[in-house]
């Protein structure tokens, strides 16, 4: 709970798109502790994904420092930090990036190829994954069988089975209506209160407060410091209308 | 590990129709190509299958075929009595063969006209050609204008029947059997009474040459080297087989084209398949930024990629090894064999056989098609970053 699990220290990340200098990312520090749920949120564009990419080792950051259970990912040249994430991150998307050819079972095995494991193990391992997130009955299900929750738990279900220490998802219930969104969010937090796992959630979607420890805001590349988080949440809210409403935000 | 073949094939059987079209082209391509050279094969098999190891065949000085040359009686004479010739079991006659060949114009059943070559034998020619054999009818009978005919060209020619008559030379000839040679270029030949046909040809020289069975293959090399250094007659004397082997030198030639045509049209049916592969790149960016993301190398990608191309080929291969399979049986059972000018320009009816060999250049082709056309987009697909190919989401 202590020791950080993801340090991000002064790191920016700039893209070269036509000409102009893009600063997806501008300077920003931040520190995440293990075993916690923690939203990423702000408008589109703010540079949210660039900064989950930049954490789960997908990408490089321009200057700066990521460091992810004291492994310091720049140091890594491209092949270690392939094997890196094999081994240490789950990663969710928005639209579940399941494999179309391979079937519920086969989609979760896959990341299992890349270790040491034999046949039968793999599938066991599979299997619980599947379990885990309450698929188990649709092994050999493929994809486009699948409605769009089931499919974000295959999803799920991949990106645990090699049990990394952090998971990342990407707007994961972008693309789901509200029962199915909540039901992915609750299995994320699941993931945290029962297994341990560190999870990072890029989300603008305000519903998603209620299941995290805690809230990061983005807004044009920079990181928000309280208050304007503080001021941003509330105007977030505020656009929702009225309705019962609960926030476990933790200044 | 690298990503399993089973994702690269159910992605070719992900997209029935495109994967379709593009095995339907390389499967033309290696139609083509596998039946050309069947062909070629199988013109080159009747030749070299033709001739026995222990006949020599004894020609004129100068003459490389038995049309062009003459040889005298007298010199048949001496050379009959040469040391080392095989006997006939029963009869104990040497087992020499004089031969006279023509080759007068056939008419087709449909019409057109090609040479077809006449040999003149005597009886003891069945024995010394023991790979004829007479399979319907009769041998004909010496002086009674009787004829008989090989497989290829039975049915083949106006009169070329049993029973029927055929029209060469001055005369007309009765065919009154048909014989099989193990599909040797034999039985593209007539066979007529040696005598008679010299006399129909006004031929005051009978023989154009003789075929001689040796006893064995040290008296095969006596007898060569005393009939060629014979000073009386001018002889060559040269093995049957190596005979037959010339004539089908033709056919050297022909292989390269064919290769050639093979490795043109094998580059355009890659064109077709890269564009097939480059489209499913196309359409699988971001399912290969997830497999980059995952933590598959850039290799397992390409190889990914590779082996999907190198599916479409093999998959081409087989629709187009069994499509040539069925058109040379078709060709040799439902038309008679295709029919080509050899060396000697008289005609050849040729058996096409699909040779394991032709199979074998098939699948180098296709796999060739297959790894050219995959290296492209496999590359591509290798070289995609992870983070914008997910941005193809
Ligand atoms: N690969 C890229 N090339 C160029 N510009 C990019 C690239 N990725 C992101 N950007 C730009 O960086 C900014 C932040 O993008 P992103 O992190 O995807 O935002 P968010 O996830 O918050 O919507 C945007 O302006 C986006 O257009
Ligand atoms: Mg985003």
């Amino acid at each position: 709970m202590d020791a950080p699990m993801i340090d991000v220290r002064h790191v920016s990340r700039h893209y070269l798109r036509g000409g102009d200098d893009v600063h997806a990312l501008d300077d920003v520090s931040l520190s995440i502790p293990a075993g916690k749920f923690v939203a990423l949120m702000g408008p589109s564009g703010s540079g949210k994904s660039t900064l989950l990419n930049l954490i789960s080792g997908i990408d490089r950051p321009s200057s700066g420092e990521v460091i992810v259970s004291g492994q310091a990912l720049p140091d890594l040249s491209e092949d270690e930090l392939a094997r890196w994430r094999a081994r240490h991150v789950g990663l969710i998307f928005q639209f579940f990036n399941l494999i179309p050819v391979l079937s519920a079972l086969e989609n979760v095995a896959l990341p299992l190829l890349l270790t040491d494991l034999g046949k039968a193990e793999r599938r066991e391992r599979a299997e619980t994954a599947l379990r885990v997130v309450g698929l188990e009955d649709r092994l050999d299900h493929f994809p486009a069988t699948m409605s769009g929750g089931e499919q974000q738990r295959v999803a799920i279900a991949r990106a645990i089975v090699t049990d990394p220490d952090l998971i990342v998802a990407d707007e994961p219930t972008g693309d789901l209506d509200a029962k199915n969104a909540e039901a992915i969010l609750d299995l994320l937090r699941t993931l945290k209160k029962g297994f341990g796992k560190t999870v990072v959630m890029v989300t603008h979607d305000p519903r998603a407060l209620r299941f995290v420890d805690d809230a990061h805001h983005l807004d044009k590349g920079l990181l928000l410091d309280d208050d304007a988080a503080e001021r941003a949440s509330a105007a977030l809210h505020a656009s929702m209308g009225p309705g019962p409403r609960t926030t476990e935000v933790e200044p | 590990m690298a990503l399993p073949l089973s994702y690269s094939w159910r992605n070719v059987r992900a997209r029935p129709m495109r994967s379709l079209l593009t095995t339907s082209v390389i499967a033309l391509v290696v139609l083509a190509c596998t039946l050309l050279m069947g062909l070629i094969s199988s013109m080159q098999s009747t030749f070299t299958e033709t001739g026995h190891e222990l006949n020599l065949i004894v020609l004129r000085k100068g003459s490389d075929n038995d049309g062009s040359s003459q040889i005298s009686l007298e010199a048949y004479q001496a050379v009959r009595y040469f040391d080392g010739i095989a006997r006939q079991p029963e009869g104990d006659q040497p087992l020499i063969s004089p031969e006279l060949v023509v080759q007068p114009f056939f008419r087709t059943l449909d019409g057109g006209r090609e040479n077809v070559l006449v040999r003149g034998v005597e009886a003891i020619a069945l024995d010394v050609h023991d790979q004829v054999h007479i399979s319907e009818g009769r041998m004909f009978k010496r002086s009674a204008g009787e004829a008989i005919v090989g497989r290829g060209v039975a049915g083949r020619y106006e009169g070329a029947t049993l029973g029927e008559e055929l029209e060469f030379g001055r005369g007309r000839w009765k065919v009154v059997g048909i014989f099989d040679a193990d599909a040797t270029s034999f039985e593209s030949e007539v066979w007529v009474d040696v005598r008679e046909l010299a006399s129909d040809a006004k031929r005051t020289i009978p023989f154009s040459g003789a075929r001689i069975r040796a006893a064995s293959k040290a008296d095969l090399e006596t007898l060569e080297r005393r009939i060629d250094d014979d000073p009386r007659y001018a002889l060559d004397a040269k093995a049957e087989t190596l005979y037959y082997e010339e004539q089908s030198s033709a056919s050297a030639t022909l292989y390269i084209i064919v290769i050639a045509v093979a490795v043109l049209a094998g580059v355009g049916a890659s064109f077709g398949a890269a564009n097939t592969m480059y489209a499913a790149v196309q359409a699988r960016t971001a399912e290969i930024g997830t497999l980059r993301a995952l933590g598959f190398s850039r290799g397992s990608i390409l190889w990914a990629f590779q082996a999907e191309a190198v599916f479409l080929a093999l998959l081409g291969f087989v629709l187009g090894a069994a499509g040539a399979a069925i058109a040379a049986e078709v060709l040799t059972s439902a038309l008679g064999g295709v029919a080509v000018g050899a060396e000697t320009f008289t005609t050849s009816v040729i058996h096409v056989r699909i040779h394991s060999g032709n199979l074998l250049g098939a699948l180098i082709l296709s796999l060739a098609i297959g790894m050219a056309s995959g290296f492209g987009p496999a590359w591509r697909a290798a070289r995609l970053a992870p983070i914008e190919a997910l941005r193809k989401a």
